[in-house]
């Protein structure tokens, strides 16, 4: 149906809208990373300006950046992995049994502030001596992989015919097998999507890292608070971190564009 | 190859109560029917004994073994479901040969397996498709194949003719029959098609309201129905019930039409049922129903006549040069030795034909 050209104009005009919102800081920070530092602070910020690299080669030469990089991907991946072995059997059964309430509960664990946690699990981790190392932080940030794979895979497991399922039992599988073989295969799409969102949040996450980390387990995101002083603060370094932080998640849901839309919406429409 | 064996099994979804105690014995080699309204419990037997739903008391035996609390996986069945439910990551060669990896046979029997169900079922062409790229009649076939190459103890067919086209049921109706004859092995096939439940089954398991009304061959069923609910469910079209009395050997319809029935005991009130192929047209005069036509649906092999009789629609089925039309009167002769009587409070057979 042909829309009216007010209509289409609105479209345009409120996806704009959207777009200046989300674009408008991301597109500061990368600016900002590449000027020098009477540039950053300049007011009005100028829009033409002599980039730099200084920040990256500051950045890269005093702070340990590789080392941090490595806690996050270690701790990331950890956690998602986590988060998948976890979340993806408790899916499967939540959709077979329709017993609903432990998803639910795992849900409200991932809307509680983190800052709930956060006392119990010092202690806890301190009397396992587990402070500063990466287990504290792969647990923990499996508080937050864990709901996303499980609800973004409850859809999706939601949509495989009850008849299949019931088909491999009959030909011989146990609930284990059923999964695997039958299961996993017909929603690896929406595991991908899972698989994403997961690491993303888990890479971003920063109040943990910031409390159950120490000097060397820090991730990246709770590294880069450091560039935040008391008195002074080095906007073109924090910049130029949060650029290199923001790169990762980026690059992946770049990768797979297209399976992160078709996963998202699977299970709202019958395929 | 194995008998089943139901003993008291009773089914309740939390309060409700699908399947009262039931007893039912399925000899070996069997081709047995489970036919009845949607809602019978037809389905739920069916499932019981693949043991995808679990029995809430009684015992079920498959041959010797108590089955109550073996999972499917272990029951050494094989089923064909009403939409296929083959799995769509898989060829047809991965789909037929799924329950025998599970199983953990050789692969060169395996391969040799799947060889024959597809040159019996005419798959070999399709193999390597994966069952979106097939027809309804070829998924409906993978989903045999995938049962046969299992060689199980027991099949069970949960409504497989349903989703396809008319021709196509019939042809494959055959099919199964005809795989029934050559494999031999205990099969048991739900439906609510009586066409179906009569041209297939061994024996016929009429079911309503998870009750089983009758249990004999199809030539019993229809001959000999136990009660009204049978007389009326099998066959096509259904049977007709006549409210009417019987004194002295003669019965009264509700119209007046009166109708020599020697040798029937006296009733105030009893129904007949006559079905519609035994209503024939006889010469006007002659002693019968005489009807007023409402509508003709001719069938080339015969023609359908429906009628009202004291306000009630009925069916006779007439050979077709009768060619009556509508508006016309009939005289419908009944043969006497053909009529069924039932009780007309309880439904219960009071006389065979």
């Amino acid at each position: 149906m042909e829309r009216p050209a007010w209509l289409r104009l609105l479209t345009v005009v409120q996806l704009g809208i959207i777009g200046i919102v989300i674009l408008a800081p991301l597109g500061w920070m990368v600016l900002s990373s590449f000027k020098s530092s009477q540039d950053v602070t300049a007011y009005p910020p100028s829009l033409i300006f002599a980039p730099t690299l200084d920040n990256y080669v500051h950045l890269l030469g005093t702070t340990p950046f590789i080392d941090y990089a490595r806690n996050s991907l270690i701790v990331t991946i950890g956690s998602t992995v986590l988060g998948i072995v976890l979340g993806v059997p408790s899916a499967y059964v939540v959709s077979l049994t329709r017993i609903s309430w432990p998803a639910l509960l795992t849900l409200a664990a991932r809307m509680a502030p983190g800052t709930l946690f956060l006392l119990p699990w010092y202690v806890m981790f301190r009397e396992l001596g587990l402070i500063g190392s990466y287990w504290a932080l792969i647990l923990t940030h499996a508080v937050i992989t864990m709901p996303i794979v499980i609800w973004v895979l409850l859809p999706s497991f939601d949509a495989i015919p009850r008849s299949v399922l019931e088909a491999a039992q009959v030909d011989g599988c146990g609930i284990i097998r059923s999964l695997w073989r039958i299961a996993l295969p017909l929603v690896s799409a929406g595991l991908v999507v899972a698989s994403i969102l997961a690491f993303v949040f888990s890479w971003n996450y920063f109040l943990f890292a910031l409390v159950l980390a120490n000097s060397e387990t820090k991730t990246l995101i709770a590294a880069a608070f450091n560039f935040v002083g008391e008195g002074s603060t080095d906007w073109g370094g924090l910049m130029a971190a949060a650029t290199l932080i923001a790169l990762p998640p980026l690059l992946l849901a770049a990768a797979v564009q297209r399976w992160l839309i078709s996963g998202l919406t699977m299970g709202a429409v019958k395929g | 190859m194995a008998s089943i064996r139901f003993q008291g099994v009773v089914k309740r979804f939390g309060t409700t109560e699908v399947i009262p105690p039931l007893d039912l014995v399925i000899e070996d080699h069997e081709f047995v029917v489970f036919v009845g309204p949607s809602g019978c419990g037809k389905s739920t037997l069916l499932r019981m004994i693949a043991g995808l739903e679990t029995a809430t008391a009684g015992e079920l035996f498959i041959g010797e073994r108590r089955v109550n609390s073996v999972p499917p996986a272990q029951r050494d069945i094989s089923m064909v479901f009403q939409d296929y439910a083959l799995y769509p990551h898989m060829t047809v060669r991965q789909n037929m040969a799924f329950g025998l990896e599970m199983r953990n046979l050789p692969r060169a029997e395996i391969a040799e397996r799947v060889d024959r169900a597809a040159r019996m079922l005419q798959l070999e062409a399709l193999l390597d498709r994966r069952p979106k790229a097939l027809s309804g009649g070829q998924r409906q076939r993978v989903a045999m194949g995938r049962a046969i190459v299992r060689e199980p103890k027991v099949f069970l067919f949960d409504e497989p003719l349903s989703n396809l086209d008319a021709k196509l049921r019939g042809q494959v109706r055959a099919e199964i029959k005809a795989l029934s004859q050559t494999l031999r092995t205990t099969m048991i096939f739900v439906t609510h098609d009586q066409v179906e439940a009569m041209t297939m089954a061994d024996r016929l398991v009429v079911l309503e309201a998870g009750r089983i009304q009758q249990v004999g061959t199809p030539e019993a069923v229809y001959e000999q129905p136990a009660n009204r609910f049978v007389a009326g469910f099998i066959g096509s079209p259904s049977m007709n019930f006549f409210p009417a009395s019987l004194k002295d050997g003669v019965a009264t319809l509700a119209d007046g039409t009166r109708l020599a029935l020697p040798g029937c005991v006296d009733h105030d009130a009893v129904t007949i049922g006559v079905r519609p192929e035994t209503m024939l047209p006889v010469p006007a005069g002659s002693p019968g129903l005489v009807v007023g036509i409402d509508l003709v649906e001719p069938l080339g092999s015969d023609t359908l006549v429906h009628f009202r009789c004291a306000g009630t629609g009925y069916v006779a089925r007439v050979p077709p040069e009768t060619r009556p039309r509508p508006g016309d009167t009939l005289t419908l002769g009944i043969d006497p030795a053909r009529v069924h009587l039932f009780d007309p409070d309880t439904g219960v057979t009071l006389r065979h034909r």
